[in-house]
């Protein structure tokens, strides 16, 4: 791939045609923060944390989604989307149940840290509290609606990696929910072959191993990562 | 069929039409509202009527596309006097035949607008109503049998095809297109001749070519009118557009709540693949083009590009970002070119009559004619085309014959759900698409609802943002859980019970939503309550007033 | 690639007229999975809504797994998971009809039934839903009973009409 010229934050970089801001933004230690975003599967763009300014263009971009062209000219520190990452942060924590102290993800969940990340001390939108279930049908894992933040990470997961496309994504808007199979409890479902794999990719506590308890939950979405780059070497 | 068969064909259906024109044509709107009015019935009844009298030879009986006022229907119109009659039905057909086909002599008190003009027009063309309007999408709706191929032919139609597919390169169409400076009529106004250039410009052994029908906006109905009035003409737009930009499969995206315009569509594409116009080698040259129709299944997130595409892929709609663009990687990931249906079907006459003859209809920025579907307090509700740049007074006050009982105008909706709201005071706003951003509308697909003082601009802006909000697809954040934020604030202010923080909050997230959202949903969902705010802030003040 | 699933797949629902005609339906589209919006049109104008052994036996037709299938229908508004009752009552809800007093009838719809929009009678005998725009906005306000297209509803009439279309 050709070498281009890109300018993020005022920095002159060099970076291979193809690759996406973010990809180009890790590579060089520029910070971005992301949350729908897992290294080796589909982006989607729709957790919108890392939006950037482009020079000559009215919009804001996803950076999982966008390639880099040459000359181009990002900002991704501008106070305009320090603002929007705070309120999308807050957004997150408003939609559902959040309730840090009793979760067992506590300070092992990447929507916590996201929430320290933009310094958020208190949720300025009132709270939606919507009807969410725990489904505990499962043998050995949980899923908790309250604590989803529809990242869809564990439903691209599942139809990406393991290849068994026990998880969707039902209704719209607001009233989105995780499902599996026919909205079946997720013990009876068909499909799902128990790999755990969702768990991991889960950012917060919503999927976590019946056998642990609150703040004691260990993931690790970089074992995904590694298994999709053992894959593609044949390994 | 050959091009040789084609024309011999038009030939004679023109000298067919020539004949007839000394005999009289008997033309029932079958538009959408005429049908739910009672106009089959009145069809069936007309044809017992002619038939006692013995009126066969002389008289032709004809169902149409929409004629335009659909309030006033079911609408006859005799040619060629082109003499309207309104709210006819099976009770008071029989003088009407007695009087215009046998006496030669019009019943002026069952005119069109004969209840609120002193003196209605014989000739229907002299009209205020129709007399400002300029038909270029609607030309034949109302004239022609929408069903018979025929009848599309003696009008022109597929004429502009065999141009292009003889005498024109794919870049002398793009070329046309571009001059023509037509832009898109589905909402954003993009360029239409630049769209179908970059998807000329990727190589790829498959492209593809889809027809927008998704006509979601609530108070609007023009592509639904076209759809039913003139299929063909949409066809053939598809058909030139493919050709020029080399795509081989086309798909009709037709919504769900519009049986008729899919029934009529389907028909048409039928019809045209048994005249060679459609189908492998197009009038026996090397150019092959396939379409189907998809019908929506209620979404009208669908109405955007990329949810459209998902949907045809038989998925949820949910929208991509882009880039990257349609035009590089649309439908199954190959280049795929969409456009909206009224403006597919401005093509065939910016083919036969030039580019530059578009060009010089409307204001410099947007050229053409827009189809506005005319409804809420507005005498004269129904569909209309005019010039862009036409003010919004002359489109109420003329055309539309004004508020009902002289009621104050207070402000006009354009663009639903995606759209603002138009206060008095910018009555003399010409309707092309730079003007109505300039006051944070937008042209949108062309809904223009009428409100007198009985609306309240707080409840008008929480009405669309529930439609946004139930109409989410809730894949990104801002729109998913922005959209309920402001709904739930919008709610709280319309029972008086909202603070001046609940105001800055919601101007804030109205900002946010629509900058941060992924697609053009999002993004134009805060718009209703952006532009209530600017224009209308004092009735939220007054909302909040009695708080801190 | 799978293989294509035989008529003999489609065996066990020959018993229903219905299943036959979606089952036609797959075929015709070749078992490909992306006409699953187009087969569950069929299904769900054969039976005003999709049941759940038919949404079962498309996905097994069309090879797709059931979340996604499960996933497509609760997005359209025109699939329902749901029946819809004997009778059915759409009232327009566009930006015409809603000008023109669309809300006022539903109130009264609500007053004399008991029903919103999205519920059935206990009964089964009635069912109100309400459209965007059914693109009639001329006519504004307009209510649907049983397909029938009501111009300039008026409230009282309305309700009248109900009465009578719900009568045994």
């Amino acid at each position: 791939m050709a070498k281009i010229i890109v300018y993020i934050d005022d920095k002159k970089l060099e970076a291979e045609s193809g690759k996406t801001i973010l990809e180009v933004c890790r590579e060089n230690d520029i910070e971005i923060l992301t949350m729908c975003h897992l290294e080796g599967i589909t982006d989607i763009g729709a957790c919108r944390l890392c939006l950037v300014e482009i020079e000559g263009n009215n919009k804001l971009l996803s950076a999982c989604t966008t390639k880099i062209a040459a000359n181009m000219v990002i900002k991704t520190k501008t106070e305009r989307i320090k603002k929007y990452q705070r309120i999308t942060t807050e957004l997150f924590f408003a939609e559902r149940n959040h309730v840090c102290s009793v979760c067992v993800a506590n300070g092992k969940c990447e929507l916590q840290k996201l929430g320290y990340k933009v310094g958020l001390d208190h949720i300025r939108y009132p709270f939606l509290f919507p009807q969410c279930e725990v489904d505990t049908s499962h043998e050995w894992y949980v899923l908790d609606h309250n604590r989803c933040i529809m990242c869809t990470r564990c439903v691209r997961v599942c139809a990406e990696v393991e290849g068994a496309h026990n998880w969707d994504v039902m209704n719209r808007g607001n009233q989105v929910r995780i499902i599996s199979d026919f909205n079946t409890p997720w013990g009876e479902s068909t499909t799902c072959t128990s790999c755990g794999k969702c768990l991991h990719a889960c950012p917060t506590g919503a999927i976590w191993p019946k056998d642990i308890v609150q703040g004691q939950l260990n993931k690790n979405p970089g074992m995904i990562t590694e298994l999709i780059e053992k894959r593609k070497l044949g390994l | 069929m050959n091009r040789q068969e084609l024309k011999t064909t038009i030939e004679a259906e023109k000298n067919k039409l020539d004949l007839q024109k000394t005999k009289h044509r008997i033309c029932v709107c079958c538009g959408a509202g005429c049908i739910s009015s009672g106009s089959e019935a009145l069809l069936k009844k007309l044809q017992e009527e002619v038939e006692t009298r013995g009126l066969e030879k002389d008289v032709e009986i004809i169902p149409t596309g929409c004629m335009g006022p659909c309030n006033q229907g079911p609408l006859v119109k005799f040619q060629p006097e082109n003499t309207i009659y309104q709210k006819v039905d099976c009770n008071n057909i029989q003088p009407v035949v007695q009087a215009q086909v046998v006496e030669n002599k019009p019943i002026e008190n069952m005119l069109l607008f004969s209840d609120s003009r002193s003196k209605p027009f014989v000739n229907a063309k002299d009209d205020p109503f129709y007399k400002k309007q300029l038909k270029i999408a609607l030309q034949d709706c109302g004239d022609i049998n929408p069903e018979k191929i025929k009848d599309y032919l003696s009008h022109d139609g597929y004429q502009a095809l065999d141009k292009v597919l003889f005498e024109m390169s794919p870049e002398d169409v793009i070329g046309e297109i571009k001059h023509s400076r037509i832009r898109g009529r589905g909402g954003a106004g993009y360029p239409t001749g630049l769209k179908w250039e970059t998807v000329y410009k990727y190589v790829s052994p498959e492209k593809y070519m889809i027809c927008n029908g998704d006509e979601g906006d609530p108070g609007a109905f023009m592509d639904r009118s076209v759809l039913e009035g003139n299929p063909h003409r949409v066809l053939e737009g598809m058909i030139i557009a493919a050709y020029a930009v080399g795509a081989n499969k086309g798909y009709a995206y037709i919504r769900g709540e519009y049986p008729l315009a899919i029934k009529r569509f389907e028909l048409a594409i039928k019809q045209a693949k048994k005249m060679g116009l459609l189908g492998s080698h197009i009038l026996g040259t090397e150019f092959s083009f396939d379409v189907e129709v998809r019908i929506g299944a209620g979404a009208f997130v669908c109405g955007e590009e990329t949810a459209l595409i998902a949907s045809v892929e038989g998925k949820r709609g949910t929208p991509k970002p882009r880039p990257p663009f349609p035009a590089e990687s649309g439908l199954w990931g190959k280049p795929t070119l969409i456009n909206n249906v009224e403006t597919l079907a401005g093509i065939a006459p910016i083919i036969n009559k030039g580019g530059e003859w578009y060009s010089e209809i409307g204001t410099p920025k947007s050229a053409g004619t827009k189809v506005f579907a005319l409804a809420g307090k507005i005498n004269y509700a129904g569909l209309i085309e005019v010039p862009m740049g036409t003010t919004l007074r002359e489109i109420i006050f003329e055309i539309g014959g004004g508020m009902p009982g002289g009621e104050d105008f207070k402000a006009a909706q354009t663009g639903g759900p995606s759209g603002g709201c138009i206060p008095a005071e910018y009555l003399d706003v010409k309707m092309d698409y730079e003007s109505l951003i300039s006051l944070g509308s937008i042209m949108g697909s062309g809904g223009l609802i009428i409100m007198d003082k009985s609306s309240d601009m707080v409840d008008v802006a929480k009405y669309f943002m529930e439609f946004s909000m139930d109409e989410s697809c809730g894949k990104c954040v801002p729109c998913r859980v922005g959209t309920k934020m402001m709904f739930d604030l919008l709610q709280k202010i319309c029972n008086n019970k909202g603070t001046r923080i609940d105001l800055n909050r919601l101007e804030e997230l109205a900002v946010y939503v629509k900058e941060a959202s992924l697609c053009g949903l999002g993004a134009s969902a805060p718009n209703p309550l952006l532009s209530t705010l600017r224009h209308f802030k004092q009735e939220y003040e007054n909302r909040i007033e009695k708080e801190i | 690639m799978n293989a294509a699933p035989t008529v003999k797949d489609i065996e066990p629902v020959k018993a229903d007229p219905r299943l036959k005609l979606i089952a036609a339906k797959i075929k015709k589209e070749n078992f490909k999975p992306d006409s699953l919006i187009e087969v569950l049109h069929i299904a769900q104008n054969a039976y005003g809504y999709l049941p759940m052994n038919v949404l079962k036996y498309i996905t097994k037709a069309l090879h797709l797994p059931p979340a996604r299938v499960y996933s497509t229908v609760s997005f359209y508004h025109f699939f329902s998971l749901k029946s819809k009752g004997d009778h059915t009552c759409l009232v327009c809800t566009g930006t015409a009809c809603y000008v023109k007093g669309a809300q006022a009838i539903l109130n009264e719809i609500e007053k004399t039934f008991s029903l919103r929009p999205g519920q059935v009678s206990t009964d089964n005998k009635l069912g109100v839903s309400v459209a965007r725009c059914i693109g009639a906005c001329g006519l504004a306000p307009v209510v649907v009973l049983d397909e029938e297209v009501q111009a300039r509803a008026s409230t009282t009439e309305i309700v009248e009409k109900i009465n009578k279309m719900v009568a045994p």
